[in-house]
């Protein structure tokens, strides 16, 4: 039985998680502050992949990505990166398809917080960004960790994005639910039974895990 | 949803309404029917269903074009790897015809007992290696190995023939090893041509149909790869248990095989001797 393109899929949304935890956390305090017409926009950008089919991601990637135009050509010119048919595109696609995961959870639970707190914490002297590191984030606890758990279970499942722009190379981009569904054209009910079972199981743990913190929490998950 | 948007249709015209009720109902009722007949003819029309190789993708409209006109029967391509629409038939999709890339799948479908003939060879396929770009392919097999080619597509292998058949000619000609970590797996024969036409890869195996359609409009490069260097791709072809009975499904069966069909499929680089 080859695990690889289970431990593919892991690596994946493991790396995806920790830069969307890294890029996501600043992104969501910033939208957090006030409304103006340019974070609107930027908000519904970032939001966008939530709805839009991965189809039409996978495919403006698939042209951005061409290495003969546009940035897949200066990418590889003046880098020499090639984010098509790689494992460093397949975390590039999941960081914007999984993005709405990371921000969403994060950015409703410091909008909810009592203002007084950071003014509280800035009358002590504290900086914006220490009061946001040791007072906000210890605050939005239970939020963050179903961002967290969210976007690697929704990396898990990432499916379309991966199908137009990975070119199902073992070992480098056959995650498992290509795998599946390769196994289930091969007719290889077995193997895509296997690779089934153990998403199921994974998905199943992570996302009851959230469900059962936030209940002591006494939240919604989704929040 | 037919009859929301007729009643959409009929508040808008309300207002004339109550100046001439008579015309203005006509005038609704001619909005209102032909929604409302949009939404219900695929309900009644029996089309023929047939699933189709992701080879055949442009020839498939061109076939079902010159049997309805030949015929009046309209025919409903469902176009994907053979693979997968044998996953989809053996799982009880309602097609009535099967043109696979292969004869295996066919093979297959018959000994579960899915089809209502044995299946017959349609046409055979030719193999070329193709790109956007003139990389000067009469030596193709040293271009591939130099650094100009980063990646080259092929047709997952394991369940598209064309895929096995580029495999199988890069192994005779000894540069399989050479080249396998440029290898990239398109899901299909049409994935592999979309990664030719965007130039994602620079190079791909796929069939000469992709280059014989008038619908592309890209500039493509291509040369024919010897058909000695990999195992004959037979197409084959299956009437499915799903059209017992079904006298437009047989018919279509025969057209595929008349001289007609063989025109058009010769046209898009087929083998139909």
């Amino acid at each position: 039985m080859d695990l690889t393109p289970i431990w593919l899929t892991l690596k994946l949304a493991g790396i995806t998680t920790v830069l969307l935890l890294a890029i996501g956390l600043p992104v969501a305090w910033w939208l957090s502050r006030g409304r103006s017409l340019f974070k609107i926009i930027i908000e519904a950008i970032i939001t966008m992949p939530l709805v839009l089919p991965p189809s039409v991601l996978g495919f403006y990637l698939l042209l951005a990505f061409s290495p003969q135009h546009g940035p897949g050509k200066w990418l590889l010119r003046t880098f020499d990166i090639q984010f098509v048919f790689s494992f460093p595109g397949l975390v590039l696609a999941s960081v914007i398809y999984s993005m709405p995961f990371m921000m969403g959870p994060i950015k409703s639970a410091l909008q909810q917080l009592p203002p007084s707190l950071s003014q509280a914490s800035h009358s002590l002297g504290k900086s914006r960004w220490q009061t946001f590191i040791h007072v906000l984030v210890p605050n939005i606890k239970p939020s963050l960790l179903t961002a967290i758990v969210l976007t690697f279970a929704h990396t898990l499942g990432e499916f379309g994005v991966v199908l137009m722009i990975g070119g199902n190379i073992p070992n480098v981009t056959r995650v498992a639910s290509i795998a599946v569904y390769d196994a289930v054209e091969q007719m290889d009910y077995g193997t895509a039974n296997t690779y089934s079972m153990i998403l199921f199981a994974i998905t199943f743990i992570l996302v009851i895990s959230v469900f059962i913190f936030n209940r002591y929490q006494l939240k919604s998950p989704l929040e | 949803m037919a009859r929301f948007i007729g009643n959409m249709l009929f508040i808008k015209n309300k207002p004339m309404k109550s100046k001439q009720p008579g015309i203005s109902l006509k005038k609704s009722t001619t909005i209102w029917l032909p929604a409302v007949l949009l939404f219900t003819v695929p309900v009644f029309a029996q089309n023929l269903k047939v699933a189709a190789a992701a080879n055949l993708q442009s020839v498939i409209k061109v076939l079902g074009q010159d049997f309805k006109h030949k015929t009046g029967i309209q025919i409903e391509p469902i176009v994907g790897s053979s693979g997968n629409l044998t996953a989809q038939i053996r799982n009880a999709a309602p097609y009535d015809l099967f043109l696979s890339a292969d004869m295996s799948f066919p093979q297959t479908l018959f000994k579960e007992g899915l089809t209502a003939k044995k299946p017959v060879v349609y046409a055979r396929g030719s193999l070329i290696i193709c790109s956007n770009q003139d990389i000067g392919f009469e030596n193709w097999e040293r271009v591939l190995m130099t650094g100009r080619i980063s990646k080259i597509a092929i047709a997952n292998p394991a369940i598209a023939p064309y895929g096995k058949a580029a495999e199988e000619t890069l192994k005779a000609r000894g540069v399989l090893s050479d080249v396998k970590s440029k290898i990239v797996y398109g899901e299909s024969i049409s994935q592999v041509n979309t990664y030719i036409i965007t130039g994602v890869a620079e190079v791909g195996f796929t069939t000469q149909a992709l280059v014989k359609d008038p619908a592309n409009k890209t500039t493509l490069y291509w040369h024919i790869i010897d058909p000695k260097t990999y195992a004959p791709i037979e197409q084959g072809m299956v009437l499915l248990k799903h059209a017992a009975g079904n006298a437009a499904a047989a018919r279509f069966y025969q057209y595929m095989l008349s001289p007609s069909a063989k025109a058009i499929l010769k046209a898009y680089g087929y083998d139909v001797q």
